[in-house]
């Protein structure tokens, strides 16, 4: 028993003093990583990344944050909501495994987003404790989202394909800049919603993957070296600034979408609680999908 | 008044890749395992006379580019040109590492999750924005050597007086004296010319 003690102990010293010489960044490679730093046939990541942070990100952030909700505010005031009585009949759309993937998603998302804000504001709010807390949260709330992103994107993928109904949809915004309720032509999806599955599902993907870059650091993947011809460090660059020009895509359509089915189509939420859509709902804002269900007898 | 700009400076010629210097500095700082303010390196290694090797830290630059991105503004840049950071306001997003041209800040991991902690790099002994060489700051930053009138250590280590720091215009001065006597005297027999000039 105490052999095993020792030989982990000693293993657990080994590897941290094998930290120092196998680092990617302060280790032998670091020569490499400043002898790249600005040279003409390198990608001046560094200069570019110090550019970006420096001046652009933060003030960009602010502008989403501020502009599109007050966009929508405006759209609130003037338009409005769109309101649909409730009828008896519903149909039964978000199963139980449906739901609960989305509502995994969604609890990561309300958690990850503001906290990123807090991180790219943190002098705002004095650094130290608060943001260290949000930033080490922003982290932790990754993992359930990790989990199911995998298998929102197959549960979702065949209504989120682009069709024919989705360029007419456009043309028109999905009619939200009438007071009129007419039909819109859209599947059980429209153009608007596959839109931001795209965004959460391979943008959600790229903030994992940017995101864990930076949260890790210093590890060695030959694989991903070969394939880019860039040092470590560069790659972490690269990682910070995919981070927050994902970020801004990311953030600007979950408001979007927090918007759309908390106050713009009132009591659309209800849907991914209970599973149940609205027939006057889908008769208007999902035309196409609700002929399918017609003739199915769904309704 | 215009304070002096306080500077590093490696003169390759005379670094001997001893490791003095970052031996020094984490023994004076009681830095923990893992963490290396100062290192050396070589650079064209095995090249025949282009090898040479030279001795890093924060390079504490006029244009910190680490400042420019810290999203919680934790650095401040004393009078005399010392780059410093607050370690109790940093969060540890290593966003100055990816602006510093140099590698110089570090992040020892911390806690369950081994989240990167408060960054790490090189005082240049002159401590942090807490009360001068109270107890607190040197567990966060290490020795105040600055502040007691002493040379930096490492500095004040290195055996061949490669390492040089203090105001820009007399580290200058000592590499211009060195730079415009070297190839000559009795130390380079190549170019020997007269023994006794005045002859
Ligand atoms: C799906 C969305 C997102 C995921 C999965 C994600 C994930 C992550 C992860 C894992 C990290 C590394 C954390 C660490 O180093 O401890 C990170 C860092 C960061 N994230 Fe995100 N993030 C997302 C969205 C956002 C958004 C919307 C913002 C901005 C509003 C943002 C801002 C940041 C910033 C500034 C950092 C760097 C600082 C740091 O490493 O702590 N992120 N993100």
């Amino acid at each position: 028993m105490k052999k095993y003690l020792y030989m982990f102990i000693a293993t657990l010293a080994l590897a941290s003093a094998a930290f120092a010489v196998d680092s990617q960044i302060w280790g032998e490679m670091r020569i490499q990583n400043i002898l790249g730093y600005g040279q003409e046939e390198s990608l001046k990541l560094g200069p570019l990344f110090t550019m970006l942070q420096h001046h652009y990100f933060a003030w960009i952030f602010l502008g989403i944050l501020i502009g599109v909700p007050g966009a929508f505010f405006l759209h609130y005031k003037i338009i409005g909501p769109k309101v649909f009585p409730h009828s008896e009949k519903k149909y039964y759309a978000f199963n139980l495994y449906n739901r609960i993937i989305h509502q995994i998603a969604a609890i990561s998302f309300i958690v990850i987003v503001p906290t990123g804000f807090v991180i790219v504001f943190g002098d705002f709010f004095g650094g130290g404790m608060f943001v260290r807390f949000c930033k080490n949260l922003h982290g932790l709330f990754t993992v359930p989202f990790t989990i199911v992103v995998i298998p929102m994107a197959l549960m979702w993928l065949k209504e989120a394909l682009f069709n024919l109904d989705d360029v007419k949809w456009f043309m028109i915004l999905g009619g939200y800049l009438s007071k009129e309720k007419k039909p819109i032509l859209a599947g059980k999806f429209n153009a608007g919603q596959k839109m931001w599955y795209w965004v959460a599902i391979l943008g959600g993907i790229t903030m994992i993957l940017s995101g864990a870059f930076m949260f890790f650091l210093d590890f060695k993947m030959e694989m991903l070296h070969n394939l880019t011809g860039m040092s470590q460090i560069d790659m972490l660059r690269a990682a910070a600034i995919i981070h927050n020009v994902m970020g801004f895509a990311v953030v600007a359509l979950f408001i979007t979408h927090v918007y759309m089915s908390m106050f713009a189509i009132k009591g659309a939420v209800q849907s991914i609680i209970t599973g149940y859509v609205e027939e006057e709902e889908v008769k208007i804002l999902h035309s196409t999908w609700y002929k399918k269900l017609k003739n199915q007898g769904k309704f | 008044m215009e304070y002096a700009r306080m500077k590093f400076y490696c003169d390759e010629h005379r670094c001997i890749e001893c490791d003095g210097c970052s031996v020094a500095c984490a023994e004076a700082h009681e830095l923990p395992v893992g963490i290396a303010r100062r290192k050396v390196i070589t650079i064209n290694e095995g090249i025949p006379g282009k090898e040479f090797s030279t001795s890093i830290a924060c390079m504490h630059c006029t244009d910190a580019p680490c400042e420019q991105v810290c999203p919680v503004d934790c650095f401040y840049i004393r009078e005399d040109g010392i780059v410093l950071h607050d370690k109790e306001k940093c969060i540890g997003c290593g966003y100055c590492l990816y602006a510093c041209p140099f590698g110089a800040p570090q992040f020892p991991r911390e806690g369950i999750f081994g989240a990167k902690g408060a960054m790490d790099k090189c005082t240049m002994c002159a401590g942090g924005p807490l009360e001068t060489n109270s107890e607190k700051e040197r567990h966060l930053y290490g020795q105040n050597r600055i502040a007691e009138g002493k040379v930096p250590v490492c500095a004040a280590m290195c055996s061949t007086k490669a390492l040089l720091v203090g105001d820009s215009e007399s580290v200058s001065a000592i590499i211009r004296t060195r730079v415009s006597s070297r190839a000559k005297g009795a130390s380079n027999p190549l170019v020997w010319d007269k023994a006794y000039k005045n002859q």
